[in-house]
C-alpha cells in the first residue's frame, strides 16, 4: 500500500467513525421525552423544561448537520487527491446503532430503570387497547409475549415487527401489552433510523420529499388494518419525518406520546414485509441487506 | 392521567428517555475527540479548504453537542422541580 493509499484508507475510516448514529440516537431520544412532556404540559401550566428540550434537540440537530458536513468535506478533499475510490455511498447505518443495547450503545453500565412502568402500566395499556383493539388482559393475568420477554425497545420492535409480518393483530396487542410504558414509549427513539433507512430501501434511493404519497401508498392500508385506533396524521407525521418534509407545527395538540411510539414500530413492520425481510434483519449485527431498486408495483405509482 | 404517580411517572419515563440521550451525547463527544485528533494527525499539513471545511464543522459539531447537553441539564432540573411541586 502506498503512502497515499495508506492515507486514504486513515481518512475513511476516521469519516467512517464520526458518531452520526450516536448523535442520531441521542436527537431520538430527546425528541421522545419532549413528546411526553408536551403532552403532559396539556394539563399543566408549568414548562416542564419543554422549552429547554427543545433546544437541545436543535442543537443535535446541528451537530448531525456538522457531523455530515465533516464527512462531505473530507469526501472532496479525497477525490480532490484522487481517492475517491468506490462509487456509490454505502448505505447510512444509523439504524444499527439505534438498535444496539443500552449498554453497548454508551459503553457504560446497565441505565437504571425506574418504576415508571408501574405506575403507568394501566395507562399503556389502555392506549394500546384503543389502538390496536386488542383488549389488555384481565386484572391478575399476564400478557405472554411471544418471544423472550425483555425491557428492551429494540427487543420489543423485533417482535412487534414479526406480529406485523404475520398479519396477526392479536399477537400484535400481546407484545405492546406485555411490556411496561418506558419500553413501550422508547419504540418512537428506536424506529426514526430504521424507518429511514427501510424507507430508503423500499425507494431504491434516499426519501425525499416528493416520496411521501408513495410511502403512504405502501404502507397506509396495512397500518391502518392493524392499528384500527390511529389517527392518519400520526402516519403521515411519520411518513413526513422519514422523507425529511419540513415540519409543519401550525398549533397541533400534542397526541397521546404512545400513538407515535406503536405506529412507528407497526410501519416499521409493514416496510419490513414489503421489502420481504424478517424482523431478524434488524439485528444490529444482521448482514447488511442487499439494497434492490425500487420497487416495481411503487415505480409507476 | 389521573393521579399524582402516573404524573410522576411520565414524567420519569421522560427524564429516562433524556438520560439516555446524554449518555449518547457523552459518548458521541468523545468520539468525535478522537477522530479529530486522528484527522489531525493525518492531514497535518494540508492547507486544502476541504481540509479546513472538515475540522470547522468538527468543532461546530462538538460545541453544538456541549451546548445540547447544557440544555437537557436546565431542561431535567425544571422537570424535577415540576415533579417536587405535585
Amino acid at each position: 500500500m502506498s503512502l497515499l493509499q495508506e492515507l486514504g484508507a486513515q481518512l475513511r475510516a476516521a469519516s467512517d467513525e464520526l458518531p452520526v448514529g450516536q448523535v442520531s440516537v441521542a436527537l431520538e431520544k430527546l425528541r421522545s421525552a419532549t413528546e411526553i412532556l408536551a403532552w403532559l404540559r396539556e394539563e399543566s401550566q408549568d414548562p416542564m423544561g419543554v422549552p429547554q428540550l427543545g433546544n437541545a434537540t436543535e442543537h443535535a440537530e446541528r451537530a448531525a448537520a456538522a457531523l455530515r458536513i465533516a464527512q462531505d468535506a473530507i469526501a472532496t478533499y479525497l477525490a480532490a487527491a484522487g481517492l475517491a475510490g468506490e462509487t456509490g455511498a454505502q448505505p447510512r447505518q444509523e439504524w444499527r446503532e439505534a438498535l444496539r443495547p443500552e449498554p453497548e450503545q454508551h459503553g457504560g453500565g446497565e441505565q437504571q430503570r425506574q418504576p415508571t412502568g408501574e405506575a403507568l402500566g394501566p395507562w399503556w395499556q389502555q392506549r394500546v387497547a384503543e389502538l390496536t383493539g386488542e383488549p389488555a388482559p384481565a386484572e391478575g393475568e399476564t400478557a405472554e409475549p411471544t418471544g423472550k420477554e425483555s425491557g428492551d425497545s429494540a427487543e420489543l420492535l423485533r417482535r412487534v415487527a414479526a406480529g406485523v409480518r404475520a398479519g396477526d393483530r392479536s399477537r400484535l396487542g400481546r407484545e405492546l401489552h406485555a411490556v411496561n410504558a418506558s419500553t413501550g414509549l422508547g419504540l418512537a427513539a428506536v424506529t426514526p433510523p430504521v424507518l429511514h433507512r427501510l424507507a430508503g430501501d423500499l425507494l431504491g434511493h434516499e426519501p425525499r420529499p416528493e416520496d411521501v404519497a408513495r410511502l403512504r401508498t405502501a404502507a397506509q392500508g396495512r397500518v391502518r388494518a392493524l392499528l384500527p385506533g390511529t389517527s392518519p396524521a400520526v402516519l403521515e407525521t411519520l411518513i413526513d419525518r422519514i422523507c425529511r418534509v419540513p415540519v409543519r407545527q401550525e398549533g397541533r395538540a400534542p397526541g397521546h406520546p404512545a400513538d407515535n411510539a406503536v405506529t412507528a414500530s407497526v410501519l416499521t413492520g409493514v416496510l419490513l414485509a414489503r421489502l420481504g425481510r424478517d424482523a431478524g434483519s434488524l439485528d444490529p449485527d444482521a448482514p447488511e441487506p442487499v439494497r434492490r431498486d425500487a420497487e416495481p408495483g411503487e415505480k409507476h405509482r | 392521567m389521573a393521579s399524582v404517580a402516573e404524573l410522576r411517572a411520565a414524567v420519569d419515563a421522560a427524564l429516562q428517555q433524556v438520560s439516555e440521550g446524554q449518555a449518547a451525547i457523552q459518548a458521541a463527544r468523545e468520539k468525535l475527540g478522537e477522530a479529530q485528533q486522528s484527522l489531525a494527525a493525518a492531514l497535518d499539513g494540508s492547507s486544502h479548504d476541504a481540509v479546513g471545511a472538515a475540522h470547522a464543522s468538527l468543532s461546530q459539531a462538538d460545541q453544538q453537542l456541549e451546548e445540547c447537553l447544557s440544555a437537557t441539564l436546565v431542561a431535567v432540573e425544571q422537570a424535577q422541580t415540576y415533579t417536587a411541586t405535585l
